[in-house]
């Protein structure tokens, strides 16, 4: 009797899912027939893929983002920090700071793989050189299984001018790691703790903190399919700066990408290019009219041949 | 009981799926557009196909996300910018082929596909031609055509670096197996 019971519930499962289905199909405007529910079951599942494109650019203006070089691609930059906007060196004297140069970092990232980078570059202030390497650690997934993106990045900054006790003295290390997530296909956050420690305080300044924990955010919103709005936002947790009243590196931008490069032109308090460095001495502001032009130029050179892929397919 | 309720589902599926349904887990789409400055072609291995030779029905489906690029920047923008894999995961074609096609019999016939090809969430009805191959009781399918982009609402924008063409040329084939009576499922 209890088998009976469970195959005419089993066999009115069995017709309820059908009508169900017919129901939907029915909506559809479309008749489903056996080959369209044959080859539903036989197509693979998408939803466990990585969700691409979060960030376009391995770098927004200040910050870096969980986007690596993908394998044996290599991305040049050119970033550049003009002069001062709204004080008397800006204005029409220097075409609002144009004329004067802040910060230039020259740098290339090369992908060993696609979650592993190597990069380098030079910045002007303080003649900073940088080696960095940068780990995709986790993807966010469609199906959400993993619904953020990390990425890991440390770098190594030395100041080979200037003069200083010991080599030692010229170093400096920055930590952080990189969570991010793509909301919808128009809005991807991100949030980053660092840690930053300098051998030699920047500024060297009596009583200056040489290690220090920052946050960083940062928003990207794409309001058509090759522009964005970028928002850019550090904060370093450090007494002696809060205590004298360094302001918070803040930079807002558009980002405009044409498929192999891009450009973002923004507008920023932030002197350096470095997060070493901004994140250490930021001290412009802009309600005394401290902020500034600047832009990023990112090229990806695609060391991957086309005859070479055709042979491997 | 038990074996009934066997016996009862295995009827079932063989009358949903039968003895003339043929079906391809590896369908081979390749897509290529010229370009200026380097041509533009991408592999899928992975889309699935059912052809019922009863009733001519034909159906493909492809994983937009399948699709594998030379490089990186272009399979990235090809989801991001021109397809829209996130909103519009698959591309499909369901149709019927016209006449009848012995497939007891070795050979390669010409075929004619008509019905609804689903690209970028748009729907055009097409009718493709392509190859049928029987040889040994194997069953393939090739087929070459081209796809307008304008046709399925993919906008080319004019300040990209990787032009593609108006049109992409688009191959396709799958070898099919025949769905056992005793093995009805997959």
């Amino acid at each position: 009797m209890k088998r009976i019971i469970i195959a005419i519930t089993l066999l009115t499962l069995v017709t309820g899912l059908k009508a169900q289905q017919t129901d939907t199909t029915k909506k559809a405007g479309r008749k489903m027939s056996s080959t369209d529910s044959l080859l539903n079951a036989m197509s693979p599942e998408d939803k466990h893929q990585d969700v691409i494109g979060a960030f376009k650019a391995t770098r927004l203006i200040l910050s870096q983002t969980t986007t690596t070089v993908k394998r044996n691609n290599l991305n040049f930059l050119v970033i550049h920090r003009f002069g001062d906007i709204g004080t008397p060196t800006g204005g029409g004297h220097t075409l609002i700071g144009l004329d004067a140069v802040s910060d230039v970092y020259i740098g290339f990232e090369y992908g060993l793989s696609d979650n592993l980078n190597v990069d380098f570059g030079r910045n002007t202030i303080g003649g900073l050189i940088e080696f960095g390497l940068k780990y995709a650690v986790l993807h966010q997934k469609m199906d959400d299984s993993s619904p953020i993106a990390i990425t890991l990045f440390g770098e190594y900054g030395v100041r080979p001018y200037g003069s200083f006790t010991s080599y030692a003295a010229r170093n400096s290390y920055l930590g952080q790691a990189i969570i991010s997530r793509k909301f919808t296909s128009a809005l991807s956050l991100q949030v980053s703790p660092i840690y930053v420690y300098s051998n030699t305080a920047i500024p060297d300044l009596f009583g200056n903190d040489k290690g220090f924990f920052a946050l960083s955010g940062a928003v990207r919103y794409k309001f058509t399919k090759h522009m964005s709005l970028v928002v850019d936002y550090e904060h370093p947790f450090s007494s002696y700066r809060m205590d004298h009243k360094f302001p918070d590196p803040l930079g807002v931008g558009i980002e405009v990408e044409t498929g192999g490069h891009v450009f973002t032109l923004n507008i920023t308090n932030s002197r350096a290019v470095s997060e070493i460095n901004s994140l250490s001495n930021t001290q412009s502001d802009y309600a005394r009219g401290q902020f500034r032009l600047g832009f990023t130029i990112s090229r990806m050179f695609d060391f991957n041949h086309h005859e070479q892929w055709k042979t491997s397919n | 009981m038990k074996h009934i309720l066997l016996i009862l589902l295995a009827w079932l599926t063989v009358h949903q799926a039968g003895q003339e349904t043929y079906v391809c887990k590896n369908v081979k789409v390749n897509l290529f557009s010229s370009a200026p400055i380097e041509d533009i072609e991408a592999n899928s291995t992975n889309g699935v196909s059912v052809y019922n030779a009863g009733t001519g029905e034909l159906e493909f489906s492809i994983s937009i996300r399948s699709f594998h690029f030379p490089k990186a920047l272009m399979e990235e923008h090809f989801n991001e910018n021109y397809i829209e894999s996130d909103k519009f995961p698959k591309a499909t074609f369901k149709g019927k082929i016209q006449g009848h096609v012995d497939l007891t019999k070795d050979g390669t016939y010409p075929v004619t596909a008509t019905g609804d090809f689903q690209v970028h969430g748009v729907t055009q009805i097409r009718t493709i031609t392509g190859n049928l191959k029987v040889s040994g009781g194997v069953v393939t399918m090739t087929s070459e055509f081209m796809v307008k982009c304008a046709d399925h609402h993919i906008d080319i924008p004019q300040i990209v670096f990787h032009h593609i063409a108006e049109s992409i040329r688009i191959r396709v084939s799958a070898t099919y197996t025949q769905l056992k009576n005793n093995n009805p499922s997959k």
